[in-house]
């Protein structure tokens, strides 16, 4: 976002403008110098096409003078001078005395080709040869011609270039304009988000060029925004509101014992305690599985490499059932365990033991009935149970943090287990997913569907 | 018991101390990592507590400085991040145990004295172990108790021998989860009360002596009595 005080600076701000500029002169450049060589060239060409001319003349003249004599030179001589024609010829005597005609500046007894400059008079291009029986005959044209056409010819790629240059600054001002009015939709969108307003978007145009990418990854980038600060808003309600009554009712006990000078009843306020260093302990747990591995959260919170390493999946599931197996049993609950063996699995060993306990625990706790836990390739994991199950509408509230359902409310738990287990499945590129577990639409399976990280 | 706390809270610190006083271990206590390191490296202690975020050099710099100096003293690192990976880094350095803040006193004595016990590098030496009247071969697979032979399962068989690696000491469900089931985290259901009963159902019998002493809001302990 720039907004300088004054348009003059804010022009000299715009980036397309200074693109333009750049073209512009970069081409009026170019145009120069092509210019110049052309200039060159074409003068250069003209001067050997007048030599050749001038030798062709004096050619002519020199055979004449062979077959007829003399006076045919005097002659073209005169009438040259007399015509004023454009081709000057002159008849010296060996030691440099004019016999007929008149070339200004012509030095005795020319020989060759030379350039004669005389002030104030168009150059002279002039051919000297001496000719049997002491005459020199010189042949001249003028240059001015040649030097016109040359310059006519460098004048041509300037003016080409002028009105290139001028086009490319008229078009690249359109451009800056047009880019300077989408950049500011995006400017004034960005400050309305940077005051907090998260649920603005940038207007797509549909035309598909790099604009529209641009604004569809910016357009992205905010809804994942919007759900994190949405999601941490939920989170910091939901600690306060789970916070506060163990909190509450610690601080009534101890004020109570202050008040009447009284014994604090110690055990069950140590377990209130606990209960919230509980829920802190998972909230940091889910934290951390939803920041991702590696991410981390703050200096140090992250999860180390080490917690990615590939591990057998399998024999992990077995040994977690292995544990729980004789609980379910002394409860006098049917366990039924059906693994598919070498399921290798890259990932957080420590993570998904915790989550398998989570929900081993959960259908202890808050199920009924046969406990089934079932590894099938993919990986799937499920864990189900034969108790009352959750409804549907109900199914997304128990995966929430905090979120219990009014009958578990009075069993032991921090609402949190189920949050955990869908963070650490989507940590991992998976999902959980409820549903019934028997063919009558009864009992709880938890799916935990950890598709990536195979091998 | 000599014990050296290096920590750097004075409560934390002052706790420590006095509840390994009233257990009757002698306690040094550095408050920076620098007195604790010089306190470590000048003084013999039988163990070690050191947390894990000090005033440099940290608890883990400590650690690598101590066993880099062969010094083998056993270190328990206390930390405020108890997470596994946590957990990994420490014992990587160096450290023995580990144990996240906040913590019960009673976890951290039990953590103590079974380090302080432990024989440095004789625990894959032996090829018989004898509490009382029990005795585990370790080569044979077999468990006997005043000569009657035992079946036991895998898990059971772990928790016994982990059990009879430190006998008379108090072993919390933490560090059961840890040692037997190798389980970073505490179930909420009662799977290691479960479990330690049903050991308890065979090899004490229907009214044979107790062996396995539960200690109320701690753990439990394989009773030393010869047998």
């Amino acid at each position: 976002m720039f907004a300088p005080a004054d348009t003059g600076m804010r022009w000299l701000n715009s980036f397309a403008l200074r693109m333009a500029v750049a073209v512009a002169g970069s081409a009026l450049l170019l145009s120069l110098v092509g210019a110049g060589w052309g200039w060159l060239r074409a003068d250069t060409a003209l001067r050997q096409e007048l030599d050749l001319v001038l030798a062709g003349e004096a050619e002519g003249l020199i055979r004449d003078y062979e077959a007829l004599g003399p006076g045919v030179l005097l002659e073209a001589a005169r009438a040259s001078a007399r015509r004023e024609a454009l081709l000057l010829v002159l008849v010296q005597t060996a030691d440099g005395q004019a016999l007929a005609g008149s070339i200004t500046g012509a030095p005795a007894s020319l020989r060759g080709f030379v350039t004669l400059r005389s002030p104030g008079r168009p150059s002279l291009r002039a051919l000297g040869a001496m000719l049997p029986g002491g005459v020199n005959l010189v042949v001249a044209a003028s240059l001015s011609a040649a030097e016109d056409a040359a310059r006519a010819l460098a004048w041509t790629p300037l003016v080409a270039a002028i009105g290139a240059g001028g086009v490319a600054l008229l078009l690249a001002f359109f451009a800056a304009r047009a880019l300077e009015r989408r950049l500011a939709s995006v400017s004034g969108m960005s400050a309305e988000v940077a005051q907090g307003d998260l649920s603005r978007r940038l207007p797509v145009t549909g035309r598909g060029d790099e604009f529209d990418r641009l604004v569809v990854t910016v357009n992205f980038m905010l809804d994942r925004l919007q759900a994190l600060v949405l999601a941490q808003r939920q989170v910091t309600d939901d600690i306060a509101h789970d916070l506060r009554g163990p909190l509450q009712r610690l601080r009534q006990m101890l004020e109570a014992a202050e008040r009447g000078g009284g014994r604090v009843d110690l055990p069950a306020a140590i377990a209130e305690l606990d209960a919230v260093l509980d829920t802190f302990a998972a909230l940091l747990r889910i934290a951390r599985a939803e920041a991702g591995p590696g991410a981390g959260l703050g200096a140090g919170l992250g999860a180390g490499e080490g917690a990615r390493a590939e591990f057998d999946l399998s024999a992990m599931v077995r040994a977690v059932a292995d544990a729980y197996a004789p609980v379910a049993e002394e409860a006098g609950r049917g366990f039924g365990l059906d693994v598919a063996p070498g399921v290798m699995f890259r990932g957080d060993l420590a993570l998904l033991q915790r989550i398998m306990g989570n929900l081993l625990d959960n259908a202890l706790t808050h199920g009924a009935g046969d406990i089934s836990v079932v590894l099938a390739a993919g990986p799937v994991l499920t864990v189900a149970d034969a108790g009352p199950g959750v409804a549907a509408a109900e199914r997304d509230l128990v995966l929430r943090r905090f979120g219990r359902l009014d009958r578990s409310r009075s069993t032991p738990g921090t609402g949190l287990g189920l949050a955990l287990v869908k963070a650490a499945a989507e940590a991992h590129g998976g999902r959980v997913v409820l549903g019934p577990w028997l063919a009558d639409g009864r009992g709880l399976a938890v799916r935990v569907e950890l598709f990536r990280n195979t091998s | 018991m000599k014990i050296l706390v290096i920590e750097d809270d004075r409560a934390t610190a002052d706790y420590i101390a006095r509840g390994l006083a009233e257990e009757g271990h002698a306690t040094e206590v550095a408050r920076t990592g620098k007195d604790g390191l010089f306190l470590a490296m000048s003084e013999s202690f039988d163990v070690i507590v050191t947390d894990r975020m000090l005033p440099p050099p940290d608890g883990l710099a400590i650690v690598r400085t101590l066993r880099a100096s062969a010094i083998s003293t056993p270190v328990l690192m206390l930390t405020a991040l108890g997470d596994v990976e946590r957990r990994v880094e420490g014992l990587d350095a160096g450290a023995d145990d580990y144990l996240g803040k906040p913590f019960a006193f009673s976890e951290l004595h039990a953590r103590l004295r079974a380090l302080a016990r432990r024989p440095a590098g004789a625990e894959n030496a032996e090829s018989e172990l004898v509490v009382g009247g029990l005795r585990m071969n370790l080569l044979r697979r077999t468990v006997t108790l005043a000569g009657v032979a035992i079946e036991l399962l895998p898990t059971e068989w772990r928790l016994l021998e982990y059990m009879m690696r430190h006998p008379g000491e108090v072993l919390t469900r933490t560090m059961l989860l840890e040692r037997v089931w190798d389980f970073a985290f505490d179930p909420t259901t009662n799977v290691v009360d479960v479990h330690v009963s049903r050991l308890r159902r065979k090899l004490e019998g229907p009214d044979g002596p107790a062996l396995i002493r539960t200690v109320r809001g701690a753990g439990y302990v394989l009773d030393v009595r010869p047998g």
